[in-house]
């Protein structure tokens, strides 16, 4: 048997690889056809255009939110499933704007608790994404892609105690173009909405009525300089 | 012996226009314009900016007919600077976004309040800034086109069509004296044909792109001496 097989000449052998390979590509292709779409959101973010607060802000960036990542499994063989990577692209975006709007600005190096090691700082930001929701035009028959994400916000002391708490909503969209894929149409609308979360963080930043009693309990001389 | 290649090169060229022309579907477009406080010497050694509105939830003013109309301008006068759209609003974020744009020129005052805004706007010396809104969309289609590739080679055959309008206003807003001084809007509309005998010939109605002239040219009147 292993006799007969070494005897076969090697042009069908090779028609036979070919053939395999054609089999294994086309495979390739209809499974590629049915994975999700994947997009790991990328871009550049400016730093904002203001006078710092004189306030001395510590981060602690969750793993939920430095790794976040939003999937939407495809209901119908028509639709396609989409995974959305947010994580490094946020942290980049947060790490910019708070850069830019604070006097001093610093990663914390553990999660704020009573008794923990860390930093000293005025306060900290824990940022958590509740949700985000997103459309394109084969979903809504409207030619632009949307990306809404609702963030949560917590102001603790270092020792972990509650400040103040708040939601914040963000919308970017982008229109379709000619030859603009659905991916980096996606990502510009998800790029978008993370400038819009940065505009709309510092504008409310002062607004909010717990952060703006707490301001005013330790920097009550700079109301002229909130945005 | 000279004249024989040029003679060439001049009767390909026509042919080439001639081409393009005929490739060229028609389009109908009418501007409205109604300006006042035209500055008499244009603009001198001022500057502008070109933004588009994106406020509405079913459309976005495409940032390619922003460029076009600022290309339009750049390239016409050469005396006036024209900043890039993107470049301004990231110099000035979060000031510009679709959250936190000014509305009307009253609110500039709100902005140079923020010394940093000021002092940049200032720097970029903007004697005007245009905002434009609109959008260009795909009215009707119709008919169709089949493409087949075989052994023998490959070819399309059938017939699309597909109508075009762009819808856009411009409106002029004086920096310095925190008025709008114009308002300028133009409408274009075509009808594109694309009939398919093996090879597919695409007979394009540039709608965006008049669009962009007529707003561009009456912009130019606005601003430049020359015209």
């Amino acid at each position: 048997m292993s006799g007969s097989m070494i005897s076969v000449p090697s042009t069908p052998n090779t028609a036979g690889r070919a053939l395999k390979l054609a089999a294994c590509i086309l495979a390739l292709v209809f499974l590629s056809a049915c994975g999700a779409n994947q997009v790991v959101v990328e871009g550049k973010f400016p730093p904002p255009l203001m006078t710092r607060l004189p306030l001395t802000i510590g981060v602690w960036y969750p793993d939920e939110f430095s790794a976040h990542e939003f999937t939407d499994m495809a209901k119908n063989p028509r639709d396609s499933s989409w995974v959305v990577k947010t994580g490094e692209a946020q942290v980049q975006m947060w790490d910019t704007l708070w850069g830019g709007m604070f006097q001093n600005f610093e990663h914390m190096r553990a999660a704020p608790a009573p008794g923990v090691l860390n930093q000293m700082v005025d306060a900290v930001l824990i940022p958590h994404v509740d949700e985000l929701q997103y459309a394109i035009p084969t979903q809504t028959h409207v030619k632009v892609y949307e990306i809404w994400m609702r963030y949560r916000f917590e102001l603790v002391s270092v020792t972990g105690e509650p400040i103040a708490e708040w939601m914040m909503t963000a919308y970017g969209k982008t229109p379709t173009a000619f030859l603009q894929s659905d991916k980096k149409a996606v990502n510009l609308a998800a790029v978008m909405a993370l400038r819009d979360a940065g505009a709309n963080f510092v504008i409310s930043f002062t607004r909010v009525p717990e952060l703006s009693d707490w301001l005013d309990g330790i920097m009550p001389t700079t109301r002229e300089i909130r945005p | 012996m000279i004249g024989a290649p040029v003679a060439g090169r001049v009767l390909r060229a026509a042919l080439v226009s001639a081409l393009a022309w005929l490739l060229t579907a028609c389009v109908a477009a009418t501007v409205d314009e109604m300006v006042f406080n035209e500055p008499t010497e244009g603009i001198g050694e001022a500057s502008i900016v070109i933004l588009g509105r994106r406020h509405a939830s079913d459309y976005d003013t495409e940032p390619d007919f922003v460029e076009c109309v600022g290309d339009h301008i750049a390239s016409r006068d050469k005396e006036i600077q024209v900043i890039g759209e993107l470049e301004f609003i990231n110099s000035l974020y979060p000031w510009f976004e679709p959250r936190t744009a000014p509305l009307h020129p009253q609110d500039i005052d709100r902005l140079l309040l923020q010394e940093p805004v000021a002092q940049k706007l200032i720097e970029l010396k903007t004697e005007y800034m245009i905002w434009i809104d609109g959008s260009t969309v795909r009215t009707n289609s119709s008919g169709s086109l089949a493409c087949g590739i075989g052994p023998g080679g490959a070819g399309c055959f059938g017939f699309g069509t597909w109508g075009d309008e762009a819808n856009y206003e411009a409106v002029i807003w004086d920096f310095t004296d925190k008025a709008e001084v114009g308002r300028i809007s133009t409408t274009a509309s075509g009808q594109s044909y694309m009939p398919a005998v093996v090879i597919p010939i695409p007979i394009i109605a540039p709608v965006q792109g008049t669009a962009c002239d007529g707003i561009g040219d009456q912009l130019l009147e606005f601003l430049s001496s020359k015209y």
